[in-house]
């Protein structure tokens, strides 16, 4: 579904990803664990080509990207993405930010998109809010508003960035069930995570990035009860307390 | 100063008003030269200003360059090339024409100022949720950053209409036959100044009051939104 050839990316002096090799299969569900600064955010944007890789190639349900004039736009629409800071759209209502997309981009009929849309919602559990603006909605509320907003684009993979990292904690939960509960579904999932017990519960498989480079990659049992690399090591004792 | 042969003596007003309809037209010159040139100008504007925040260097590169050279010259300068300079190359427009297109070009390049600010208010997050969608650049912009934008641009922008029709009355130096130009030649043969430039104040006055009032209370209810409606990239 997704393959990353080879990838670097600089920013200025900064070299962010370091010839990053990374295939990911159609269904799997995949968790980037890290450090901060080491490169997970950069490396799952450049997924979908809100990064532009230094070098490389990213090979996208089997459209190159990095190829010039590549239909980026087109492969997009098959690739969802959720936002740390949401990124809903706020002049419109909970319903339009659901249907905006499918109707203008994807030219889904009205009717049908917005059918498509309560239907999404209330599996977020938030078909009461339909018509509320995002302002008028907790952080946890609006995160799964985004989550339903990427689901009705009917996408082959969502890709999560950092999705509970600007939560107040009790609302990690509430957007946590609803992401595991989308992993019993067929689509293929990158999760940019701290949580531990999500990668635990739902991953097929972990890769742990530091420093611009995967140190270590493998299915939660491996990661969690035997790491090999030291500086994995290191990092899961900080974070698994 | 009302009284005797007073420059606001009251046989002086009495002269303007029976010259009424001459002011009506002149009145009428200035509101049809500000409407032209306020649509051109918001027209250049507008695509100049998106096109400011675009991703192409090149293209920002020409947008700076018309900015730059319409905001550090005078109107005045402007208006006279194109009344003097353009029949060297044989290019000689009617004088309403160079109002409408010398005062729309220059206030052009400052609404496509208020447009780039406006747009640039818009967090990023929303250009990015809008790509991720599958969005073009000009999609994004017409459905997602200008409807957020246009509560920020929206003031400034009527103040900069409120600028031009100011501004019109440039055209006066080249015998456009506006407010200034019929208070001027008015009272050029009659030596009758002070109740003709009130006047012409006034009808300004008239035209510019209302935007001025209207922008002050759409600032006002931006700001009512602005927590809502500008969203920070959260840390």
């Amino acid at each position: 579904m997704i393959r990353i050839e080879g990838v670097n990316k600089h920013f200025g002096k900064l070299h962010v990803l370091k010839n990053i090799n990374l295939h990911i299969k159609k269904g799997e569900k995949l968790v980037v664990i890290g450090p901060s600064g080491s490169g997970k955010s950069t490396l799952i944007r450049c997924m979908n080509f809100l990064e532009k890789p230094s070098s490389g190639r990213v090979i996208v349900d089997g459209v190159e990207l990095t190829a010039p004039k590549a239909p980026i736009a087109k492969v997009r629409q098959n690739v969802a993405m959720v936002f740390q800071s949401f990124n809903l759209y706020p002049h419109k209502t909970v319903l339009e930010n659901l249907t905006l997309a499918p109707i203008k981009v994807q030219g889904v009929d009205k009717k049908q998109a917005e059918e498509s849309a309560l239907m999404y919602l209330d599996r977020v559990g938030l078909l009461s809010k339909a018509h509320n603006y995002p302002t008028q909605l907790s952080g946890g509320q609006q995160q799964r508003v985004a989550i339903a907003r990427a689901l009705n684009m009917h996408p082959k993979a969502i890709l999560f960035d950092e999705p509970t990292s600007a939560l107040d904690p009790e609302m990690i939960q509430e957007v946590l069930d609803v992401m595991v509960g989308l992993s019993h579904d067929n689509i293929t999932m990158v999760v940019v995570t701290h949580e531990m017990g999500f990668a635990r519960q739902v991953a097929d498989r972990v890769i742990f990035m530091d420093e611009g480079e995967i140190m270590e990659e493998g299915s939660p049992e491996h990661f969690f009860t035997n790491p090999t690399n030291e500086r994995t090591k290191l990092f899961l004792s900080k974070i698994l307390r | 100063m009302f009284s005797g042969n007073g420059p606001f003596a009251w046989f002086k007003w009495e002269a303007l008003f029976t010259d009424w309809r001459l002011f009506a037209s002149g009145f009428g010159y200035t509101i049809l030269l500000s409407v032209c040139a306020l649509l051109l100008a918001l027209f250049i504007g507008i695509i100049v200003g998106i096109c400011s925040t675009s991703q192409s260097k090149i293209l920002r590169g020409i947008m700076r360059v018309y900015v730059e050279f319409f905001q550090n010259t005078p109107l005045l300068v402007q208006i006279f090339v194109l009344y003097n300079g353009l029949p060297f190359l044989g290019v000689v427009l009617s004088v309403t024409t160079i109002g409408v297109v010398g005062v729309g070009v220059y206030h052009g390049a400052y609404i496509a100022e208020v447009v780039r600010s406006g747009i640039g208010s818009i967090s990023k997050g929303q250009l990015e949720a809008a790509y991720s969608q599958g969005f073009t650049y000009w999609q994004a912009m017409a459905y997602i950053i200008i409807p957020q934008a246009r509560r920020v641009i929206m003031p400034p922008l009527t103040m900069q209409a409120v600028n031009l029709i100011k501004n019109t009355s440039m055209i006066a130096i080249i015998s456009g036959a506006d407010i200034i130009f019929t208070a001027k030649s008015w009272s050029s043969t009659n030596m009758y100044y002070g109740p003709a430039f009130v006047l012409a104040g006034l009808l300004y006055f008239i035209l510019c009051f209302p935007l001025t009032r209207a922008a002050k209370k759409m600032e006002l209810k931006a700001q009512e939104h602005a927590p809502g409606m500008i969203r920070e990239h959260a840390a």
